[in-house]
């Protein structure tokens, strides 16, 4: 196992008379890809400005190495940030920018140009000393601004929405480049965004919050595949979602068909819902399926079709590679490993 | 069509440009006349500069204003960006309050500043001065620079301080390394609207300040009464220095362009420097002035000594002498009323009249006044204090007409005061804007007392007054009669027999008539206030200013008539010879003294001057 790097206990955090966090208890491991993920307002902003030190929690320890540093002012803390408007210094060039850090510790000349010069040559900037900040391109700017972070060499860089101001291809490569930077480096990534899909391909983990509370920690596949509640399945990708019982262990019910499947560990006939992924679902044969309905709608979406079967009880989605015309009656069916039940939301 | 608009434009471009700077040009110009007039160009000379630069009073002046301006604009941009800054964090609803309160001191009238600022100083006791000159301006630069400063601290990037933090500044170092340089414009554009804010301050200067601490405004303000090219001279020197300001701050961004880092580097250094010269220099002064020494206040009217007489007594006394002047005896009043402390006045006959029944004044001890020998009859044991207990003469004369020789008919100087009132002269005279000289002429006229307080003989005055103004014209002048019968621009002036000696040594087409109905004969002498607290000094200050020379330089330098027998003697064979006005008309037993008016009289005599002016 690796060494736990941070530890935050118990934070709340109010503003005024509004709590955004509501008790945050999470490790974060050294040389981890972590992501917070949650819609706006889940608080996943606050939480990483209290890891900085531009907030203090109203309650609630957060320990570095083992040493609580909450109320340790910003620039005494082994971290550095990549902020979400990059937050470049508009009367420095590229390399005055990046050398910010390394000047206000004194560091020799030509100790800070070659680390500068090191810098830029990671992010692909080499040859960008002198630019001016304020004309680069967007993608330019987050290159400067994560060398501005890293040269300082800190344990951790927290980065706040890094890649919500580019565009869809950009973001893609700066995706596997960020990636390939936390490998390059080592060091302790902690990502903040709104964008499950970027969460899902970059992270080791990925904390899913919402309203001030952590709902699910777990790797990308886990939450995707096994997501605790209504709110993480909702989030993560596209869902049906369906209330039900769990008969007993490796049985559950909805709508009147009993299917297998491989969750345990419920109370028996406990309220629970499941959770259907659309890609999980074929479209077989009536007769071949316990669900049987009509398709009512076909999209085309690329690589798949967005199919929209409505059976007696409820319209499910499917996403499938085959085609169904619209009016044709089809079944659907589903294996064990394909049903996720989950307790129900505010079960627990 | 299009040529003809462009001609519009082009004529409005030169009318706006022509009504802003002839004024200017105009005051550059006369700063190089040779004579005294302000209006007629008689020849090239730098003599006015080299007064400038001999006058005490006005280098002390400038080197208050200056390092006032200085020291308001550094604190006052430092305290305004700091301000501005914090505000941008805070609360909408306490950026919104501080926003609308910052905005107040800005909308308000600078009077109400003023005197808000001078009550605050009186009732916590502060001594008035330059520091009491130096925290109203800051007060009063602040507000600018916020306003200045705010709106680009607000266009920045909320996270910039918490980046540079992030990468290890301090909040110091935020602020400085790149809050600051982000901001620069416009906490240069606020300091620049501070320092000409602060440096051409004149009303809430002069409320706040007191103890002989004047600001170049204050000093000219004192002058208005014998207005001289010097004030040319002063203002030329300012707007030198403005230009070269504006041109410097222009070149420096062209500069600094070329080799960014050095310059930046040279710069700081240079405005470092000039700043700590500054500070430095103040307390040099500060400490100079109050070196332990014994200190004598002194307050007269303005352009009323030969200022050369202080730095002779502060030597021969090894003291200091604080001189302050006042616009008028009431101004004065008002003043001493406020509680302000003076050790010698030199006020007028009925003033001092009053000060005597109200018990601001101490008896004078005649066994320390050795020089009192020197005092002609003529000017002592007078009505406003028989038997000279209270007081020490000093300056006195009439009030009389002055006439073009060339203009006015010798047969018509017969009827005096009704002189005034005749039509030959319509819209060819100046009365002198004083309710009490203009009473005066009409009591004479009439040949009632003009301390009367018959209501009957007063409203007969108003009446005689009403008709002048309805008849004649005239225009009810100040101080720039002066000038102006200097120049010849009109025929007849009610004036001071003083001015009159001087306007006549600079115009000789001139003559002063006292009329045979009477006149105002007045007597300017010094008192010792109640609560003096440095009677020996005083004393020897009255002994001192009518010792012989004294009392002569003072004539000289002034042009009333002095006390001093030997003085008066001397000018009236040589400069003034042959000067009527010089020479006090004592024989005529229908000249008076003005004496003490109870407040329901003066009250009736204001309330009719009023009507009598407003037309």
């Amino acid at each position: 196992m690796k060494n736990k790097l941070i530890e935050l206990k118990d934070l709340t955090k109010n503003f005024d008379d509004q709590q955004v966090l509501r008790g945050i208890n999470l490790d974060i491991y050294e040389n981890e890809f972590l992501t917070l993920l949650g819609p706006s307002g889940c608080g996943k902003t606050t939480t990483l400005r209290i890891i900085a030190g531009f907030e203090e929690p109203s309650s609630g320890e957060v320990l570095f190495n083992g040493i609580e540093i909450s109320k340790l002012p910003p620039y005494k803390r082994e971290i550095n940030t990549v902020f979400q408007k990059y937050a470049l210094f508009p009367h420095l060039n590229v390399e005055d920018n990046i050398a910010f850090g390394l000047n206000l510790k004194k560091v020799d000349k030509s100790v800070i140009a070659q680390k500068v010069g090191r810098m830029l040559k990671m992010v692909g900037l080499e040859g960008f000393e002198k630019r001016d900040v304020t004309l680069l391109s967007g993608g330019q700017q987050q290159r400067v601004a994560i060398a501005r972070a890293l040269v300082n060499e800190p344990k951790v860089l927290l980065l706040d929405e890094p890649l919500g101001a580019l565009d869809a291809k950009i973001r893609k490569n700066m995706q596997s480049e960020l990636k390939k930077i936390q490998r390059e480096v080592g060091i302790t990534f902690i990502y903040v965004t709104h964008d499950q899909e970027e969460a899902l391909s970059m992270s080791d983990t990925v904390v899913v919050m919402n309203n001030g509370e952590i709902q699910q920690i777990g790797s990308p596949t886990d939450i995707y595949n096994e997501p605790e509640n209504r709110f993480v399945a909702g989030f993560i990708g596209e869902s049906n979602i369906i209330e039900g019982h769990m008969l007993q262990d490796f049985l559950v019910e909805w709508d009147g068909f009993r299917f297998e499947c491989v969750d345990k560990g419920f109370p028996e006939n406990e309220e629970i819902e499941v959770v259907l992924r659309p890609e999980d679902l074929d479209i077989v044969s009536p007769d071949k399926a316990q669900i049987t309905g009509k398709v009512i709608s076909v999209t085309f979406k690329g690589v798949h079709y967005e199919i929209l079967v409505e059976t007696e009880y409820r319209t499910y989605m499917v996403h499938t590679t085959d085609y169904a015309e619209v009016g044709r009656k089809v079944g659907l069916s589903l294996g064990p490993e394909d049903i996720h039940v989950m307790w129900k939301m505010g079960a627990y | 069509m299009k040529k003809k608009k462009s001609f519009f434009a082009r004529f409005y471009v030169v009318i706006c440009l022509a009504f802003f700077y002839l004024p200017i040009l105009v005051t550059m110009f006369f700063s190089f006349n040779s004579s005294k007039s302000l209006t007629r160009f008689t020849g090239f000379s730098l003599r006015w500069y080299n007064e400038l630069l001999q006058n005490v009073e006005i280098s002390k002046a400038v080197y208050v204003s200056l390092s006032i301006a200085v020291m308001a604009t550094v604190i006052s941009t430092v305290l305004g960006t700091i301000t501005a800054i914090g505000l941008t964090r805070s609360r909408k609803i306490v950026k919104e309050i501080l926003l609308n309160v910052n905005n107040m001191p800005i909308l308000n009238p600078e009077i109400v500043t003023a005197i808000g600022l001078m009550l605050l100083f009186s009732s916590i006791g502060m001594r008035k001065g330059y520091v009491t000159m130096l925290l109203a301006h800051i007060a009063f630069c602040t507000p600018y620079v916020i306003t200045s400063v705010y709106p680009k601290v607000r266009s920045l990037d909320p996270n910039l301080a918490n980046a540079a933090m992030d990468l290890g500044a301090t909040p110091f170092q935020a602020l400085i390394k790149v809050i600051v340089p982000l901001i620069k414009e416009g906490i240069f554009a606020g300091a620049l609207l501070a320092f000409t804010m602060s440096f051409d301050d004149f009303v809430i200067s002069y409320f706040v300040s007191g103890n002989g601490v004047k600001n170049i405004s204050i000093v000219v303000y004192n002058m208005t009464k014998r207005i001289n090219p010097t004030i040319n001279a002063l203002s030329t020197i300012v707007i030198v220095v403005i230009i070269i300001v504006l041109v410097v701050v222009n070149l420096i961004p062209l500069l600094a362009r070329k080799n960014t880092v050095n310059m930046n580097h040279r710069l700081h250094h240079v405005i470092g420097l000039a700043a700590a010269a500054v500070l430095i220099g103040v307390m040099i002064w500060l400490g100079a002035a109050t070196n332990g020494k014994h200190v004598l206040k002194v307050y007269n009217a303005g352009e009323y000594m030969d200022l050369s007489l202080l730095e002779q007594f502060e030597e021969e006394n090894d003291c200091q002498v604080v001189y302050e002047t006042f616009e008028s005896n009431e101004m004065m009043y008002t003043k001493l009323a406020a509680g302000e402390t003076y050790d010698v006045l030199i006020p007028s006959d009925y003033m001092i009249e009053r000060l005597i029944k109200e018990e601001y004044l101490q008896y004078i001890d005649w066994n320390l006044i050795p020089n009192k020998k020197n005092l002609m009859e003529d000017v002592q044991n007078k009505s406003y204090d028989p038997g000279n207990r209270y007081s020490c003469p000093y300056f006195w004369g009439t009030v009389g007409i002055l006439y073009d020789k060339t203009v006015v008919d010798p047969e018509d100087l017969k009827d005096g005061w009704e002189l005034l009132r005749n039509p030959k002269y319509k819209g060819n005279l100046y009365m002198y804007d004083s309710e009490r000289d203009s009473f005066m002429i009409a009591m004479k006229a009439l040949g009632y007392s003009m301390n009367s307080t018959n209501f009957d003989e007063i409203e007969e005055a108003y009446q005689w007054l009403i008709e002048q103004r309805d008849t004649m014209d005239p225009i009810y002048a100040g101080d720039d009669v002066i000038d102006n019968m200097i120049s010849g621009n009109k025929a007849i002036a009610v004036v001071y027999s003083g001015d009159a000696s001087y306007i006549i040594s600079e115009n000789e087409n001139l003559d002063y008539l006292t009329p045979d109905q009477g006149t105002n004969l007045w007597y300017d002498a010094m008192v010792i206030t109640r609560d003096c607290s440095e009677t020996d000094l005083a004393h020897a200050f009255i002994d001192f200013m009518i010792s012989e020379e004294s009392a002569l330089s003072n004539t000289e330098e002034v042009g009333y008539t002095p006390t001093v027998e030997s003085a008066f003697e001397e000018m009236k064979e040589g400069d003034y010879a042959g000067v009527s006005s010089y020479i006090p008309d004592t024989e005529n037993p229908n000249n008076e003294i003005f004496g003490y008016q109870e407040p329901k009289v003066k009250q009736h005599y204001a309330e009719l001057w009023t009507k009598v002016k407003a037309q």
